[in-house]
């Protein structure tokens, strides 16, 4: 126990980190290794570019769009409190937790995942998926192997199920309605972040 | 033979009740003729017909040329099995009409008793129960059927996720069950040796056999009571996965103990020698299944000019898979869901609409039929016997495979939500205990038994019988009524928007991400891997043509419109209209014009009365024409399915037709011209079918183009009945029309059917068909390989 202790001083604020994300010391310190290992130049803190050295991130169509999720706005750099915040969307959701317990919603929680989710397509952060920006998540998964008509046709037909309040656009509570039927604690969810 | 007779003007439940004792009694004197006349072959069975008596007088005369000749020698065998076969349908016609009896009383269990009633009458009129039961006839003919049903439409995403539970079900699970009921009926044998009974002599290995036999979860008997509850996704596929994936263990198992029962003892060599076995018998099985498969998908890749044959290549293939495994003694079970699941894709991408619903309307009767047949021979196998109850024995069974059964449950999900995600309660696993039914399977592997090894096996059959009769009759009666009391999530709503499509792939590719930054190769990365060496590679030789490139959200989208299109036909209602003008393209996937973006809401504002008219009148032409065209259907001339061709522009014209349709409301109030007669089925068909260019064209011209869409779809097989409602003779439209589609040779001259009266009940017909649940696996097409 004394290794891990001290490893665990090596992170700033340790013990506040693992009450707000509910991680465990083991998994804080799988985390920051891994952060330091993204960290090429040994910042203390990284920049997209570390990412996107990545091979996996280069092939993924939304790859650039996870990045950016990773930076709050405006910012280009990252520090390791905020990377842990990030992730820690992803834990498992644990279902027996008692709720009255924490004030605060838990970053894993189904609302914050798919708040998570959420602001990776509405890349503008004005609440609501226009149009232009599900065209533009299709336009990246599809490629160019689907013609421009199909994907406003898919566009289309997308926003006019969710879209309940006519406003042509999806806010979080249709985006939360069209999903009531996918199980995101366990999709949104890495077992190795348990 | 009685004759029925049917009883008009009665009440319906008076009709149906005797409906029924009708078709019992048939029944019952139909198989006893069966069984009578295969035992004897002289002219005086129990209900002769009036041939054998003609036959009988002209023998006593001279050699006179005989009129009327019985052969029954000849016919004898096909004439059986269809009897058979006969009585197995109308058994499962005459349980739906009873009015509440199929709610309360699954219909495994009604087919059993049905069984043994058969039985008993057979055995009532004297005659010997034929041997139905027949191990080879089970496994060669009535279990494939089933499990390719179960393999094609397996639900691939929930199997993927769950597979490593269900392994451990099947393979942990199942040796645990064997080797604790092998073990302690050993021990409970061996008790009492002051008072040496016939159960003394039964060995060490014989009894790990049968405790092998008896703990495999049969997929039979779970699909027949689990499709009755409906209960959610994740308990559905555990259960059955795990009926499935056990057959390798009960392969390795029996042929195990089988062979050195004789011999008596088992070296460590030997035992080694079987997990190394079982690892070749599961992965070989799986191999040979996978190679059939893709010789399945390649073969169906050429088929685009011969679509009538497409769906042999199913059943073919797949057949051939299980019976090369059953050849090399691996798991034939395996083989065929290996096959299924791997061909399924990329045939689905090949072949034509009509041959994707002709297997899955030949599976699922297949598989129906081969059901109600085991269950009903396992009734009549049990009234044949042979057997010889020993109360002891059986009854330890039946508590030893219970407890074992439930400890197993148990204790796996303790080590299992160790490492899964989503956890599974106390209720899931009740329920997946209580699932474990054991069925057909289990009796027909005791039949097999050498009685020269195994002088017990009556024994064993006896308790097998009886086990399978307990779980079948008391767990799957009452697994409903706990179903609901314990208040077991169902299964949802299977209708998969695209919404849910387009964020589920998006949150594949983000978890994907997530995984490449934590540095954790994850289920999702090696899911991502699989996927792109799919589409790089295995779906360019395996996928004909231009949808070799279609992506998976396409293909979706595609079949959610076209099931969207046929749900509007079918509620009969909304489409007052035709939309756009066409613009027919031949192609599959892509439109060459677009559109033009919402022409409808700048015609409609000036639709006058009379244009309305003609709008009808040429929908009433094209009516009768379509009507004409599918009147000669000869399977050489087979054309060019106008559907598929038609398909893309169906889908965007609907649409654009949805808006309209909104909009035609308001203008309705302004227009008093009456609607058509309201939304009969074949109107909007001929609507969603035709599309004359309405709004810019003069209505009797000889410009209309026609786009004939045989709506064959899976709702409604029976296609061909449209019906010419109006009557109007319009012959002289026919030869004007410039439809883009090869006509089937017009018989020239024939006019048309005669309307009104014919129109009513061709109508009926209509909406019968239309009406028709079919089998209720749609919701599995939408599943996507790998999505």
């Amino acid at each position: 126990m004394g290794s891990s202790s001290s490893s665990l001083n090596k992170i700033p604020n340790a013990q506040e980190l693992m009450q707000e994300t509910g991680f465990s010391a083991a998994h804080l310190l799988r985390l920051y290794e891994r952060f330091e290992w993204l960290d090429r130049d040994n910042r203390g803190n990284l920049s997209p570019e570390d990412f996107e050295a990545l091979g996996g991130l280069a092939m993924n169509p939304i790859g650039g769009r996870i990045i950016c999720a990773f930076f709050s706005p405006g910012q280009d750099t990252m520090d390791f409190p905020s990377f842990v915040r990030i992730l820690a969307h992803f834990r498992p959701t644990d279902r027996h937790r008692n709720k009255g317990g924490t004030q605060q919603e838990l970053p894993n929680s189904r609302n914050r995942k798919l708040k998570f989710a959420f602001q990776l397509y509405d890349m503008d952060r004005d609440g609501k998926i226009s149009r232009e920006e599900l065209l533009q998540v299709l336009r990246a998964m599809l490629g160019l192997q689907v013609t421009e008509e199909q994907l406003q046709s898919i566009a289309e037909r997308a926003i006019k199920e969710a879209d309940l309040d006519k406003d042509d656009a999806i806010s979080f509570e249709e985006f939360k309605k069209s999903l009531e039927k996918v199980n995101i604690e366990e999709k949104m969810s890495i077992g190795f972040l348990q | 033979m009685p004759s029925r007779t049917v009883i008009y003007g009665s009440s319906g439940r008076l009709r149906r009740l005797i409906l029924v004792m009708v078709l019992l009694f048939l029944e019952g004197s139909v198989l006893t003729l069966g069984a009578a006349s295969s035992n004897h072959y002289s002219p005086t069975p129990a209900h002769s017909d009036s041939h054998n008596a003609q036959n009988q007088s002209s023998q006593h005369r001279e050699k006179a040329f005989p009129v009327l000749d019985f052969n029954y020698n000849g016919v004898k065998t096909p004439f059986e099995i269809a009897l058979w076969v006969l009585l197995a349908s109308l058994m499962k016609l005459g349980f739906h009409l009873i009015p509440h009896l199929s709610n309360i009383v699954p219909e495994s269990c009604l087919l059993i008793t049905v069984g043994l009633l058969v039985g008993g009458i057979i055995k009532f009129a004297g005659e010997e129960v034929p041997p139905v039961m027949d191990s080879r006839l089970f496994f060669l003919c009535l279990l494939p059927p089933i499990i390719l049903d179960a393999g094609y439409f397996l639900p691939i995403r929930p199997f993927m996720e769950n597979l490593g539970t269900i392994l451990i079900f099947a393979v942990v699970g199942t040796l645990w069950n064997a080797f604790f009921v092998g073990g302690l009926l050993y021990a409970v044998c061996q008790i009492r040796p002051e008072n040496p009974s016939f159960l003394h002599q039964i060995g060490l290995l014989q009894c790990l056999l049968f405790g092998s036999i008896i703990s495999a979860v049969d997929p039979v008997a779970v699909l027949a009571v689990f499709e009755e509850i409906h209960i959610n996704e994740l308990l559905h596929i555990l259960v059955f996965g795990e009926s499935l994936l056990n057959d390798a263990v009960t392969v390795v198992l029996y042929h195990l103990f089988e062979e050195f029962a004789g011999i008596g003892t088992v070296t460590w060599l030997n035992g080694f020698l079987g997990v190394i076995s079982f690892l070749v018998v599961a992965l070989g099985g799986v191999l040979i299944g996978a190679i059939y498969g893709i010789l399945a998908a390649f073969t169906s890749r050429f088929s685009s000019h011969t679509r009538v044959i497409e769906p042999l290549f199913v059943f073919v293939y797949s057949y051939m898979a299980y019976l090369s495994a059953e050849m090399f003694h691996l798991s034939g079970i395996m083989a065929l869901i290996a096959c299924g699941a791997v061909m399924r894709p990329y045939m689905e991408a090949n072949i034509s609409h009509k041959s994707h619903t002709t297997i899955k309307y030949f599976l699922k009767m297949w598989s129906s039929v081969s059901e109600t047949l085991i269950f009903i021979f396992l009734g009549v196998a049990t009234v044949a016997g042979p057997h010889s109850w020993n109360w002891t024995f059986v009854t330890v069974t039946v508590i030893l495979c219970l407890l074992a059964r439930v400890i197993g449950v148990v204790g796996l999900t303790y080590i299992i939500n160790k490492v899964r995600i989503v956890k599974l309660t106390t209720k899931d696993q009740f329920i997946i205990a209580y699932g474990g039914l054991r069925g057909a399977i289990a009796f027909s592997l005791g039949f097999l038994l050498d009685k020269k090894h195994f002088p017990e096996r009556e024994l064993f059959l006896t308790a097998i019988i009886t086990v399978i009769f307990f779980t079948v009759f008391v767990q799957g009666m009452t697994i409903k009524p706990l179903v609901e009391l314990l208040a077991v999530k169902k299964k949802q709503e299977a209708k998969r928007s695209i919404n849910e499509e387009i964020h589920t792939q998006f949150l594949d590719h983000l978890l994907t991400g997530i995984e490449d930054i934590c540095g954790h190769y994850g289920h999702h990365h090696w899911k991502d891997k699989l996927n792109r060496f799919n589409k790089k590679y295995v779906k360019k030789w395996l996928i004909a043509g231009e949808r070799s490139k279609e992506p998976q959200l396409i293909a979706f989208y595609h079949k959610m419109e076209m099931k969207q299109a046929i749900q509007l036909v079918e509620s009969g209602g909304g489409l007052k209209l035709p939309a756009t003008p066409s613009t027919v393209s031949m192609q599959n996937i892509q439109p060459r014009k677009p559109a033009p973006a919402k022409p409808a809401e700048r015609a409609l504002p000036q639709l006058p009365k009379n244009r309305e008219e003609e709008i009808r009148k040429i929908l009433r032409t094209n009516l009768q024409r379509t009507r004409q065209r599918l009147r000669s259907y000869n399977r050489h001339t087979l054309v060019v399915d106008p559907y598929e061709d038609g398909l893309s522009d169906l889908l965007i014209k609907k649409q654009k037709m949805l808006e309209i349709e909104k909009k035609i409301k308001e203008m309705n109030k302004y227009l008093t011209v009456p609607a058509p007669p309201p939304d009969s089925p074949t109107m909007c068909r001929a609507r969603l079918a035709s599309d004359p260019q309405a709004y810019n064209v003069k209505p009797v011209s000889d410009k209309v183009p026609v786009i004939q869409v045989d709506l064959a779809s899976p709702q409604s097989p029976d296609s061909v009945n449209l019906l010419d409602e109006f009557g109007q003779a319009n012959q002289q439209q026919q030869e004007e029309e410039q439809g883009l589609m090869m006509k089937p040779p017009l018989r020239p001259g024939e006019p048309n059917k005669p309307g009104e009266a014919d129109g009513a009940k061709d109508q009926q017909k209509l909406m019968r068909c239309l009406s028709d649940p079919g089998p209720s696996a749609d919701e599995d097409e939408d599943e996507a390989f790998l999505p």
